[in-house]
C-alpha cells in the first residue's frame, strides 16, 4: 500500500454457489475518482458490496485509512467514513425525501436533531433536490430516487464514496450536474464509482479499473485504456469484413475497431476503443480457462 | 468602525447630542444578549434614529438568516406519524421513534389489523362455550409478534437493509429494538384483547410465553434462514404442535398447562441466548470473519 492510497481490497474472492464472482482481485484506491467498468456480471457489484462492507468475501482482506475491515471494530471504523450508494437502492416509498435522508442520517448515528436536519438539508441541496424536499418517494421518478440515494450517501461528508452505478436513469442534464457533484467530491476524497458508461469515465476518472470475470483486465489511467486500441482504429469508405465492429459516422465514411489492414487510415482511438478491445481480448484467455 | 456615525443629515440624532451606539453594541444587541442597561439605550436610540436602525438590521442580518434557516429546517422536518408520536410522548428520543416508524409492523394499519384479528379470534372463544379452554385464542396471539418480526428487518423485507448494514449503526441493535417494540405493541393488543375472556381469569394469558418462545426461536433461525423462513417454520411447527396436543372435546392442550408453559419459558431463554451469541450473524450479508459455510467450490 501507498502513502496515497487510502483503501486496498488484497486478493479478493468472492464465491456464490458453484460461480465465482470476484477471483483474487486487488485494487487500491486514493483520492480522486476510480472508474469501474466491466460488462454485466463481472464482479463490479460484488466488489462494491465487500469494499461497503455489505458483503464478507471467501477469502481475502479490505484495509481501509489504516485499519483492517475483517473485525467489527475494523467494519465500524470503515463504515464511519463511508458514504455508500447501491445499485438498487431500497426506500421507504412513504417517507418523503426530506425523511428518507434523515432517516439515513440517524443510521450514521446523528442524533442530535438540529444537527441532522441542517446536513440533511444541505446534501438534498447538493444533489438538486431542494424543492423536492417534501415529495413523497413514491412521486419521484426514477432519476430523483437515484439523486436521493445519493444524497443519502453524502450524508455525514464520507472521506470513501462507493457510487454503484449512479447514473442509471439520469437524463443529460441531470448527468452533467451528477459529474460536477462527483469531480468536486474527488477532490478531498476518494470515489470508487461503477458504471457502464465510459463518457462518464472520461469525464471524471483520473484512474479507471476493468473487470471481467471477476479478474482486473486493466488498472490504469482513462488515456491508458484508450491506448489499448491504438494502431486498431481506422476509417474506410466501405464496410471491411475484419472490423470487430463498424458503423458509419454522420460523416459518411465507417469508423472501425479490430484488426487494421495493413494501409489503413488510423484514427486516434477512444476509451470506447480500448475498453471494447481489452474484453474482446481476454475472452479467450477465457476460452482456454 | 467603533465609533459614532456621522449624523449631519439627521436631525433627530443632533438632538440627542450625537451619540449614536457602537457597532459592538448593536451586535451584541443583535445576538439578543445585551446588558439590560445597554438594551434600554439601544432601544430608545434606534426608535428615533433611522440610520442605527438600518445599521442595526444590516449587522442583524446573520442571526436573522440563522433563525430561517432554522424555521425551514422545522417547516420541511418530517411530520411524525401516529406511532411516532405515541412513542415520543413516552419518552423515546426521537431518533429511535423513526427507526421504529419505518418498520411496517408497527404502522397504525398493521397494528389495527391485529387488533381486529385477535378480538375475532377471542370472540370466537368466548363464544364457544362447550370449550374449556379458549385454545383459537391462545393458538392465535402467539402468531402476532412471530408476524411482526417476520416483517420488521432483514435481507428482501428492509428496503433499506443493504443501506443499514453498511452504516455504523448496529444492526444487532436495530433488530433488537424492533423486535422488543413489536413485541411490547402486540402484548398489549393481545393483552387488551384477553379482556374478552374474562371468566379465563389468569389462563387468558396462557399466549404470552409461548408468543415469547415462537419470537425468540424466529429470531435465532433468522441468523441461519433469514426472517421470514423462520417465520413460516416456527410458526407451522406451533400449528402442528397445537393441532396435535388439543383435546377436541374441551379445548385444552398440555401448551397451555403449565408443564407445557415452562417448555415455552426455557425455549425462550434458549433462544435469547442464541441469538444474542449469533448476534454477530446480523451483520453482514455473510459472516465476515469466516469462509461461509453454505457456499460450495466450484467444480
Amino acid at each position: 500500500m501507498t502513502a496515497t492510497q487510502t483503501v486496498t481490497l488484497s486478493d479478493m474472492t468472492v464465491r456464490f454457489g458453484r460461480t465465482t464472482a470476484l477471483d483474487g482481485v486487488s485494487v487500491g484506491l486514493e483520492q480522486g475518482v476510480t472508474g469501474l467498468l466491466g460488462p454485466n456480471g463481472a464482479g463490479k457489484t460484488t466488489l462494491l458490496r465487500v469494499l461497503a462492507t455489505a458483503l464478507a468475501p471467501d477469502s481475502g482482506t479490505v484495509r481501509a485509512f489504516g485499519v483492517a475491515a475483517g473485525d467489527a471494530a475494523g467494519r465500524l471504523a470503515l463504515r464511519r467514513r463511508l458514504g455508500y450508494a447501491p445499485q438498487e437502492p431500497g426506500f421507504h416509498l412513504r417517507f418523503t425525501a426530506f425523511e428518507f435522508v434523515d432517516y439515513v442520517a440517524i443510521l450514521k448515528e446523528m442524533t442530535d436533531r438540529r444537527a441532522r436536519h441542517a446536513e440533511v438539508r444541505r446534501v438534498l441541496h447538493e444533489v438538486g433536490l431542494d424543492d423536492r424536499r417534501g415529495s413523497r418517494i413514491r412521486a419521484l421518478s426514477g432519476g430523483m430516487r437515484r439523486r436521493v440515494a445519493l444524497a443519502a450517501a453524502l450524508v455525514g461528508d464520507p472521506d470513501l464514496l462507493v457510487l454503484d452505478e449512479p447514473t442509471v436513469g439520469l437524463d443529460p442534464e441531470q448527468r452533467l450536474r451528477f459529474r460536477e457533484t462527483i469531480a468536486l467530491l474527488g477532490e478531498r476524497r476518494s470515489v470508487l464509482l461503477s458504471t457502464h458508461q465510459t463518457e462518464d469515465v472520461t469525464a471524471l476518472c483520473a484512474r479507471v479499473v476493468v473487470l471481467h470475470g471477476g479478474r482486473v483486465r486493466f488498472d490504469g489511467d482513462p488515456a491508458g485504456l484508450a491506448a489499448v486500441a491504438r494502431g486498431r482504429v481506422w476509417t474506410s469508405p466501405d464496410r471491411p469484413a475484419t472490423a470487430l465492429a463498424s458503423w458509419r459516422t454522420g460523416a459518411g465514411v465507417h469508423r472501425n475497431v479490430g484488426t487494421a489492414p495493413a494501409g489503413a487510415e488510423l484514427v486516434e482511438p477512444t476509451l470506447e476503443d480500448g475498453y471494447l478491445l481489452l474484453l474482446e481480448d481476454a475472452a479467450p484467455a477465457e476460452v482456454a480457462a | 468602525m467603533t465609533g459614532s456615525h456621522d449624523t449631519g443629515e439627521d436631525a433627530v440624532n443632533d438632538t440627542q447630542g450625537g451619540w449614536h451606539p457602537p457597532d459592538e453594541l448593536l451586535t451584541v444587541y443583535a445576538r439578543g444578549a445585551p446588558p439590560a442597561s445597554a438594551r434600554w439605550s439601544v432601544e430608545a436610540h434606534t426608535a428615533t434614529c433611522a440610520r442605527c436602525r438600518t445599521r442595526l438590521g444590516e449587522l442583524a442580518a446573520d442571526a436573522v438568516a440563522r433563525v430561517w434557516e432554522r424555521v425551514d429546517a422545522e417547516v420541511d422536518a418530517p411530520l411524525p406519524g401516529p406511532v411516532e408520536r405515541l412513542l415520543m410522548r413516552c419518552g423515546v428520543p426521537d431518533h429511535t421513534a423513526r427507526l421504529l416508524a419505518a418498520t411496517p409492523s408497527l404502522r397504525a394499519s398493521w397494528l389495527l389489523a391485529v387488533l381486529f384479528t385477535l378480538v375475532c379470534a377471542a370472540l370466537v372463544s368466548s363464544f364457544a362455550f362447550t370449550l374449556e379452554a379458549p385454545w383459537p385464542y391462545l393458538a392465535l396471539a402467539p402468531l402476532v409478534p412471530l408476524a411482526g418480526v417476520a416483517v420488521a428487518f432483514g435481507p428482501g423485507v428492509d428496503p433499506t437493509h443493504e443501506t443499514g448494514l453498511t452504516a455504523p449503526f448496529d444492526s444487532f441493535r436495530l433488530v433488537v429494538l424492533r423486535t422488543l417494540s413489536v413485541l411490547v405493541a402486540t402484548t398489549v393488543l393481545s393483552g387488551a384483547a384477553s379482556l374478552l375472556l374474562p371468566r379465563e381469569g389468569l389462563a387468558a394469558l396462557a399466549w404470552l410465553l409461548p408468543a415469547l418462545a415462537l419470537t425468540g426461536t424466529t429470531l435465532a433461525l433468522a441468523t441461519r434462514i433469514g426472517p421470514l423462513s423462520a417465520a413460516v417454520a416456527t410458526g407451522l411447527v406451533w400449528a402442528l404442535a397445537v393441532a396435535s396436543t388439543v383435546d377436541p372435546a374441551d379445548g385444552t392442550s398440555v401448551l397451555f398447562a403449565p408443564a407445557g408453559q415452562a417448555a415455552a419459558a426455557a425455549l425462550a431463554s434458549a433462544a435469547a441466548l442464541a441469538v444474542f451469541r449469533a448476534r454477530a450473524r446480523f451483520d453482514t450479508a455473510r459472516r465476515f470473519d469466516h469462509p461461509v459455510r453454505f457456499s460450495r467450490r466450484p467444480a
